[in-house]
């Protein structure tokens, strides 16, 4: 992955998991909050109590004046891949940790049965997804939801379909314990670890003054999963600047992501999310986020956004994955989904073009890059 | 009108807490809340204004100051009056990201 090497900083030089070297501290852009130009042109109702004591009052209508219309160039600024990766400071990159981070993710030992790791289910053959509707658990348990790509997972603000987990040291920890998935209890598997003789040199140069722990296992394998970044697609060569880098008529799809079918509302920036939730109208009984925000009307049947990078290859789609097909993701989006209460505000028929919907599909594709294959560790005994 | 919106919004920039004056007003244009932190007595309002090109969902669940705006369109501005005193996590339903603290003094 390219990046400005940054001499300075000893964290500068981290691996990624295909090997690349990404560089140099995180700069986040943090968008500044600017004044509001409101006009109050009238009340338009009076909104009724909350909860308890807070008390919700009128609701107006404000003007805000005509709407930016962003040129392509601008449009084009927002997908700038960073230059590095950002890793938490309570969890900072060492190569250590992330090297014992990668034995543990594809050692099925992690599993009860043996026979699964974090791999199976996130596996780089399959864009670090299983390629299946949904995922498989322990005893060919057959899971309700698709497996998410760990891709890019490093920029992610919460985890997990339904946003039930914090960070992806929490995540690491979900699917090993859950009795579905790789039905661990941790203290078996804590004690399993430590009888493995080679493991133990490699967590105390990982983590030189703390025990083999919970803890330990799961900021190794986040910071792994940090560790595995999409590469560069031609959609970020054509963002630099080669214009023949993807086509006219992806180019065409791009500016239908970003203006008439409004995808970038949620599919935003250089990772194509801004892991908002929303209901997309999807015939699921799944309530996802609404089993944990149930008084909030739009979380019922609400997943988090994915990011599209790299989506050619982590078909089906969605978060069950019922759709097969870009093209069929494309139909269910101009149409709109089913219309419940629930539905986003921002999902409704859009009435695409045949041909736009061809150069939405098109752009799509130039997301997905070659990506570098990644080497299988040499797990301890 | 709108210059005294301006100038009302701009007097209040960049005080990230300590106590303020009622009606102050939040912005959320670009999926952020314009403050991280803000000081409030208790009784009094803030108004939260819809001011992005989404819509938002901002909720509470601070105990004594828990409300539900629902989804808020954009160019919706709705006040609340926080009456329980302590600290209220304000976020937004739909974009985690958007959080912000309210400190309510007595």
């Amino acid at each position: 992955m390219a990046g400005s090497n940054s001499p300075d900083d000893d964290e500068s030089n981290i691996e990624t998991a295909q090997g690349k070297s990404m560089l140099g501290p995180l700069s986040r852009s943090t968008l500044s909050g600017s004044a509001v130009a409101a006009v109050i042109v009238g009340m338009i109702s009076f909104a009724s109590i909350g909860f308890a004591e807070a008390i919700v009052g009128k609701t107006r209508r404000i003007d805000l004046g005509p709407k930016a219309t962003l040129g392509i160039d601008a449009m084009k600024l927002e997908y700038r891949r960073p230059e590095s990766i950002p890793f938490p400071s309570e969890n900072p990159y060492t190569p250590e940790k992330a090297s014992l981070g990668k034995m543990l993710y594809f050692d099925t030992r992690l599993s009860v049965s043996s026979a699964q790791s974090c791999a199976s289910c996130h596996s780089p053959g399959f864009g670090w997804g299983d390629g299946l509707a949904v995922g498989v658990g322990h005893g060919m348990l057959r899971l309700g939801r698709r497996s998410p790509t760990i891709v890019n997972t490093a920029w992610g603000a919460i985890f997990m379909w339904d946003g039930r987990l914090a960070n992806l040291e929490e995540q690491a920890l979900g699917p090993i314990q859950s009795p579905d998935e790789m039905n661990m209890p941790i203290e078996q598997l804590m004690e399993r670890l430590a009888s493995i003789s080679e493991y133990k040199p490699l967590f105390a140069a990982a983590f030189p003054n703390e025990r083999m722990t919970a803890t330990t296992l799961a900021a190794a394998i986040a910071t792994y999963e940090r560790t595995v970044v999409s590469e560069r697609a031609p959609f970020d060569a054509w963002i630099d600047g080669n214009e023949q880098a993807i086509s006219e008529e992806a180019k065409r799809g791009f500016a239908v992501f970003n203006t008439k079918a409004q995808c970038s509302s949620c599919h935003e920036g250089w990772n194509l999310t801004n892991d908002s939730f929303h209901d997309i109208g999807l015939p699921s009984e799944d309530v996802g986020r609404g089993r944990f925000l149930p008084d909030i009307s739009k979380m019922r049947h609400a997943f988090k956004t994915p990011g599209l990078r790299e989506i050619v290859r982590r078909g089906p789609y969605m978060h069950d994955g019922s759709i097969a097909t870009l093209e069929q993701v494309v139909e269910h989006y101009d149409r709109g989904g089913v219309d419940r209460p629930s539905r986003s505000d921002l999902i409704k028929p859009i009435g695409l073009t045949s041909q736009e919907k061809s150069e939405l599909v098109a752009f799509l594709k130039t997301l997905t890059s070659n990506f570098t294959p990644t080497a299988m560790p040499v797990l301890p005994r | 009108m709108r210059k005294l919106a301006i100038l009302a919004v701009a007097s209040l920039a960049g005080l990230s807490a300590g106590a303020l004056a009622a009606n102050l007003t939040i912005s959320q244009k670009g999926r952020v809340f314009s403050s991280e932190s803000v000081t409030i007595r208790k009784g009094e309002t803030l108004t939260f204004v819809n001011d992005d090109t989404v819509p938002h969902n901002i909720h509470s669940t601070g105990k004594g100051n828990e409300f539900n705006l629902g989804s808020q369109l954009p160019g919706a501005s709705t006040d609340v009056t926080f009456n329980g005193v302590g600290e209220a996590q304000v976020v937004c339903a739909i974009h985690p990201r958007m959080k912000m603290t309210v400190k309510i003094t007595d």
